[in-house]
């Protein structure tokens, strides 16, 4: 049964085509994620299903009904800008009282103090929007969309101007409070680690189409191309022909392989610890070595092409840049596109 | 440390001719006209007289009364006009957008005798207009008089409206498109929209544009004079009669007018903020 339905929907601009016969459903209370490359159409989508931009094509249904041709104010969806969006003549009381002052819905204020409630905001009924910070405002924002209690959330990059720290807490945040509702919400964003740790599904679309959907898990351990390859998990992508060159075998069959960086090893050049039954040897050295936090990332230049090694940080193991060393490639962790 | 006190003192010599400006064109006859509205007809005497006979004399009270209400009758119609027509601007492409502009910037400019010459031409007793329609027999001008009030607010009106539009129009780039989406997703129209969150923020624009018009009018004299003359009895009229006739001189009662005349300006300055202030409770 789904809650959320588009079905091959197309929209172009002029004589661009941005959104190309999507089609996608939703389950009622699943918080699903749209992810993608800066222009890949994602907003676009929202909107459509916001009904701030038609459709040339196709059809969308919230809930069994139709509501392509319906006017933003009829569609019951809420959504929350990037830019916020808050009235700013208004009060955060007034500006999370709006919507219900136009439906001429009962019990406003008992609703919005709730609203307040929820988003940990109480003290702050009577402060201007220029008074509050950055993630504060975003509260307000959805609280504005979420006291009218809409069919469904959308949330457009909503988290995307806030520095890291504010934006790992109010994930949390968000992704507690669409629990509490059981709201079905649908989230676009560009980066790809905040897509995995907040969606039960992710939707990765390239150039106006969805290219792959699935649980974050399963987008990460089988991306289905290249592209959601390489814009996933950093994978190591090769193609055959070098690999059979570089690991001396035709093992594998297909047109490219690709290996997350995580599941390599490397030994020192000499030490040779090989599994020849489990594994596969690439000889290199160390190009570059970063770190970012906790993992530490080696750049291994072979003969043929570079591979991302990522180690987690331990005190004292550390291939110096320069260094020879071999890669061991677990035959089973190799996936063929 | 010092170098930066050097500096500073070098900016401010440059900005030593435009102080003086200030100065001697501005500041100086203000002075000037306060210190003599106090004197008394011969000019050595200090004395509130002059302002006694103002508030005595139902003539001045006429002139100031008229050109009160010429002046926010005017400013009224001019904002309302302006601020729909700058909304319409704002639809244009930016090529249409950036042509208008420049024909309201160099219409904004076009006033005084210039300009009454001009209606004169069109709509005067044997105006273009007036002729023409006569001969076709549309007699739309029939009952229409430049040289009267209708003909005086008529032009004013013209020429407040340019400069209107001129001083609103930047104010609506300030209002984002996505305040309009998210009060329609909210269930608003686009009349609550105007009502409730676009008006309100262009209020400061618009008051302060009131305020402009207002002292605008209330200051016009050339576009009158070269209209009704002397036969229409506004402030400014009274003012340069007393203080440049060939009948008879008083330059302290009218310099008191003039400074009656900057009181209302300032006052209704004053109100128009305070009212602001009421509706936009952010901006405090
Ligand atoms: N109003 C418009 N007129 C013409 N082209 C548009 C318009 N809006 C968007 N586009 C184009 O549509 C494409 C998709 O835009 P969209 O805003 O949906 O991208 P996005 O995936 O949200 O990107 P980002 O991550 O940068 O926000 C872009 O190539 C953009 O140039
Ligand atoms: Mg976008």
């Amino acid at each position: 049964m789904s809650y959320v339905t588009i079905n091959q929907v197309t929209k172009g601009y002029e004589n661009q085509v941005v959104l190309n016969d999507i089609s996608l459903t939703l389950k009622k209370g699943e918080f699903a994620t749209l992810l993608g490359q800066s222009g890949c159409g994602k907003s676009t989508l929202l909107r459509s299903i916001a009904g701030l931009e038609g459709v040339d094509v196709g059809r969308i249904l919230i809930d069994g009904h139709d509501i392509t041709n319906l006017s933003p104010r009829q569609r019951e969806v809420g959504m929350v800008f990037q830019s916020y969006a808050l009235f700013p003549n208004m009060t955060v009381f007034d500006n999370i009282a709006y919507g219900l002052k136009m439906k001429k819905v009962k019990n406003v204020k008992s609703k919005v103090k709730n609203m307040i409630d929820m988003v940990d905001l109480i003290g702050k009924e009577e402060s201007f929007p220029h008074q509050l910070s950055g993630g504060q405002q975003q509260r307000v924002a959805l609280a504005r969309a979420l006291v009218m209690e809409p069919k469904v959330l959308l949330l457009d990059e909503p988290l995307s101007a806030l520095d890291a720290k504010i934006r790992k807490s109010l994930q949390k945040e968000l992704k507690r409070i669409q629990k509490e509702l059981d709201i079905t919400t649908i989230f676009v964003t560009h980066d790809q680690e905040e897509a995995m740790t907040m969606s039960d599904r992710i939707f990765v679309m390239n150039k106006g189409k969805v290219v792959q959907s699935g649980s974050p898990s399963e987008i990460y351990t089988s991306p289905v191309n290249t592209f959601v390859a390489k814009f996933i998990g950093n994978y190591n992508v090769c193609n055959m022909e070098v690999f059979h060159k570089l690991v001396r075998s035709t093992e594998l069959k297909g047109n490219e392989v690709a290996i997350r960086p995580e599941v390599l090893q490397l030994v020192s050049v000499g030490e040779d610890s090989l599994d020849i039954q489990e594994n596969w040897g690439i000889k290199g050295f160390i190009k570059d070595v970063s770190m970012t936090g906790n993992v530490l990332r080696y750049e291994v230049e072979t003969e043929e092409s570079a591979f991302l090694v990522d180690y987690l940080h331990h005190r004292g193991e550390m291939f110096e840049q320069g260094a020879r060393v071999q890669i061991l490639v677990p035959k089973k962790e190799c996936i063929i596109l | 440390m010092r170098k930066i006190k050097k500096q500073k003192i070098y900016l401010l010599a440059l900005l030593l001719p435009f102080i003086m400006f200030v100065i001697g064109f501005e500041i100086g006859p203000l002075v000037a006209m306060i210190k003599n509205s106090f004197y008394a007809d011969d000019g050595i005497q200090v004395a509130i007289d002059q302002y006694i006979t103002i508030f005595k004399s139902e003539f001045y009270l006429q002139a100031i009364q008229n050109s009160l209400v010429i002046s926010l009758f005017s400013a009224v119609t001019s904002v309302i006009i302006a601020v729909i027509a700058a909304y319409s601007i704002t639809k244009f492409s930016q090529k249409i957008q950036n042509r208008l502009l420049m024909i309201a910037n160099m219409t904004s400019n076009f006033e005084g005798i210039p300009l009454s010459f001009s209606f004169i031409i069109l709509l005067g007793n044997n105006g273009l207009f007036t002729l023409l329609f006569s001969k076709i027999g549309g007699d739309v001008f029939a009952d229409f008089n430049l040289y009267s009030w209708t003909g005086l607010i008529l032009v004013y009106i013209y020429f407040q409206i340019p400069l209107a539009i001129m001083l609103i129009y930047p104010s609506y780039q300030g209002i984002k498109k996505q305040w309009k989406e998210a009060s329609s997703l909210l269930g608003g129209s686009t009349l609550s929209f105007w009502l409730h969150i676009g008006i309100p923020v262009l209020l400061p624009s618009i008051v302060g544009t009131f305020s402009i018009l207002f002292a605008n009018s209330m200051g016009a004299y050339a576009t009158a004079y070269a209209l009704v003359g002397s036969n229409y009895n506004l402030l400014s009229l009274q003012i340069a009669s007393l203080v440049a006739s060939d009948v008879a001189l008083k330059p302290q009662l009218g310099s008191a007018m003039g400074v009656l005349l900057a009181a209302t300006m300032i006052g209704a300055m004053w109100f128009n903020e305070r009212m602001m202030r009421r509706i936009r409770r952010d901006l405090r």
